[in-house]
């Protein structure tokens, strides 16, 4: 086989990965900090997907349209994240996984209601920009020029965070909450506070994810459901709370199901599945992630 | 004598009982008609069932306009969300029955919903008809004489592709090809009678790879470049609603269609309108029921105004497929000359009936109704604000559907 077409899948599966980062990154960062497993993480990303149709669908007359609905919608979804925080999520801290779970499962429910009272049932369609509209050939491949920019913002968002979390007061704050939010509330630290800004971030990068994938294909209720189980599977071989692992998995995921639609059509999905098993057995704490965590 | 009183009293209870048990199977005039839809109104089948459950509706509003079935009976409506899976499909449809009484289902999008609810609606003996979803499993094995399906089945639509590939395959001298099939009921059914029948026809011609994304995948970028790797001289594709918008946007964005003919696939009227803008001009595309290939059938022009005029769009194949299948049942119950659904099923047997798409008929052995299928080039037109078929080739349903000697074979091999 040609190495140009090598390359070819392999930057797909890396588009598919960075795609998949997106989303895992904000519920890995939400669960390392926090200990909230939330269901209804890539329901809010729906949203995001939503909120771009619409400031999309107000703006479309202007060139800049997507690149304006995109950055509205994550702010958007990021606000519904404060308000879920405060309403919510804040009251369940204490309780078991299964509470939690059962909390933000009926979100899942709720949300998607309220997503057909919007919108409607019917699917939104946004055209890519004229920008982005034909593709671009790396080596002589053909690739989605969207794609290129769905990489590009992958790792922006991964940047983004490294520093955020490496280099700010607030981000060292936030690592120290993940290995002890008790020794951080004895500094006098306000953990509740903490555990706001670290669920409406990942929120907003949910946002941001979903309003991305807005212009991918047609927006439609249901996709959520679709790819939270990947999420998972990108976030649990990755390690809750580990940024890099989360990385590293995503593009694991991502190029395994690539290579595996072009050698082994139909075992794609199986073989995430099984190296998710394989993980939670032999390391289930993930890659990248501690077993110091209680 | 005390005896002969006894015998006179039992006779006279006995056609009392007779008379009310007869009174009870009867409607009575002025009782409602329940009708149930067990449609996708959430899944990856929304994008389709929504024009279908506005044409429903449209049929319902102008029925009881005129009193209803048989003049008496007006509908009342009972509309399910089947979420597109099968287990979400059977609970709705078993609602529908002992919950709302219905007794006629409509539906569903996914084959897979739609074989799930057959068993259900024979065992209450409640009329069963799929307008959208197609899998020739329907109607080809574990036969309900309750189920009547009114859209050209997969085999029907493989067929249609197949002698249209075959024309071009010999034309422009193809040797390989691979497909691209959606992992669910129809997608599989769908590509199986493709592949079998081109075999036939065009022997020489080798597959040289499959592939099945998943139902609801929203990202085809690594199938894209994994086809594009096989270099097949063309594509065959069976991928249907918000899938295939994703499908047919991600492979444009690829320059796929540019580089590789990908010929019948479907394009239904919800994709020409909904990517009137983005769809490549020249595609070779196939559809169930276009509108614009009926408008000199009054019924179908009657609709296409009304439909207009209430929701201010074009329907859809799905919409027009929906309509058909209330008016069907109506024309049913109107040679019944009753709405018990044993009647109406006995009375549709073989029945020809007027649809939007023109006279057609109910086969017998498997009641399917013998609609045609449609191949065409996509292009724009003037009359519409997005492109159409032109270069229509219509393919009759009896010039594409299965030989019921290969029926009846199937049948007696699924017994076995």
């Amino acid at each position: 086989m040609e190495l140009s077409l090598l390359l070819a899948q392999a930057l797909s599966g890396l588009s598919r990965g960075m795609m998949l980062f997106l989303i895992a990154s904000g519920l890995s960062l939400i669960f390392g900090v926090m200990n909230i497993l939330n269901f209804a993480h890539a329901t809010l990303w729906l949203v995001g997907a939503y909120a771009c149709y619409t400031f999309w669908f107000i703006l479309q007359d202007h060139s800049f349209a997507i690149w304006l609905a995109i950055p509205l919608a994550a702010l958007s979804v990021g606000l519904v994240g404060w308000i879920i925080e405060v309403l919510l999520i804040r009251r369940v801290y204490e309780r078991e996984l299964p509470e939690q779970l059962l909390l933000t499962y009926a979100m899942v429910l709720i949300l998607g209601d309220l997503i057909k009272i919007t919108w409607g049932v019917e699917d939104k369609l946004i055209t890519r920009p004229a920008l982005l509209a034909e593709p671009v050939f790396i080596a002589g491949v053909p690739i989605d020029s969207y794609f290129i920019f769905v990489i590009a913002v992958g790792f922006a968002v991964f940047f983004a965070l490294w520093w955020f979390l490496k280099k700010t007061r607030f981000g060292h704050i936030v690592r120290a909450a993940v290995f002890s939010r008790e020794m951080v509330g004895a500094l006098g630290i306000p953990i509740p506070m903490i555990y706001t800004g670290v669920f409406v971030m990942g929120i907003f990068i949910a946002g941001l994810a979903g309003a991305i994938q807005g212009p991918v294909g047609s927006v439609t209720l249901g996709m959520d459901m679709a790819i939270v189980i990947q999420a998972f599977c990108v976030v649990i071989i990755g390690g809750f709370g580990s940024l890099l692992g989360t990385l590293v998995s995503s593009i694991i995921v991502g190029e395994v199901y690539a290579f595996a639609i072009l050698f082994w059509p139909g075992g794609a999905l199986a073989l995430i599945f099984i190296l998710t098993a394989m993980v939670l057995i032999v390391r289930p704490w993930g890659l990248f992630g501690t077993p110091l965590r209680a | 004598m005390r005896t002969k009183s006894l015998l006179c009293l039992a006779a006279v209870l006995a056609v009392c009982l007779t008379l009310v048990s007869g009174g009870m199977t009867q409607a009575k005039a002025g009782e409602p008609y329940n009708l149930g839809a067990a449609l996708a109104i959430t899944g990856t089948g929304a994008l389709y069932c929504q024009d279908g459950v506005d044409a429903i509706k449209l049929a319902v509003e102008e029925i009881n306009a005129k009193g209803g079935f048989l003049g008496q009976h007006p509908i009342k409506l009972y509309i399910r969300d089947t979420h597109t899976k099968p287990d979400s499909a059977v609970r709705a449809t078993r609602d529908l029955i002992l919950r709302d009484k219905v007794r006629t289902v409509l539906g569903t999008y996914s084959s897979a919903c739609a074989v799930a609810i057959k068993p259900v609606c024979l065992e209450y003996k409640v009329l069963h008809i799929p307008a959208i979803s197609n899998s020739e499993g329907i109607t080809l094995t574990n036969f309900s004489p309750y189920t009547y399906q009114v859209v050209p089945n997969s085999y029907m639509q493989a067929k249609a592709v197949v002698l249209g590939v075959a024309a071009l395959a010999k034309k422009k001298g193809w040797k390989t090809f691979a497909t691209i099939a959606s992992d669910y009921e129809w997608g599989r059914s769908t590509q199986q009678n493709t592949v079998a029948l081109l075999k036939q026809l065009a022997p020489d011609l080798k597959l040289i790879k499959e592939f099945w994304p998943p139902l609801g995948e929203t990202q085809f970028t690594s199938y894209i470049t994994a086809i594009m790797a096989q270099k097949p001289d063309f594509v065959l594709g069976s991928i249907a609603s918000k899938d295939n918008v994703a499908w047919m946007k991600q492979a444009k964005a690829y320059g796929f269609f540019k580089k590789i003919p990908y010929p019948g696939s479907l394009i239904s009227v919800t994709e020409l309108i909904l990517q009137a803008k983005t769809l490549d001009r020249g595609l070779v595309g196939l559809c169930r029921a276009p509108f614009f290939a009926h408008m000199n059938v009054p019924m179908m022009a009657n609709f296409v105004a009304a439909f207009k005029k209430k929701y201010n769009r074009y329907p859809s194949d799905w919409a027009v497929m929906e309509y058909d299948a209330v008016y069907g049942l109506k024309q049913g119950i109107e040679k019944a000359k009753s709405i018990d659904s044993t009647k109406v099923k006995d009375a549709l047997k073989g029945a020809t009936i007027d649809t939007t798409r023109g006279k057609l008929y109910f086969r017998d052995i498997d009641n399917q109704l013998s609609c045609s299928s449609y191949l065409g080039v996509v292009a724009d037109d003037p009359k519409y604000p997005f492109p159409i078929y032109h270069d229509l080739v219509e393919v009759k349903g009896p010039d594409s559907w299965r030989p019921e000697k290969e029926i009846i074979a199937a049948r007696a091999a699924k017994k076995k």
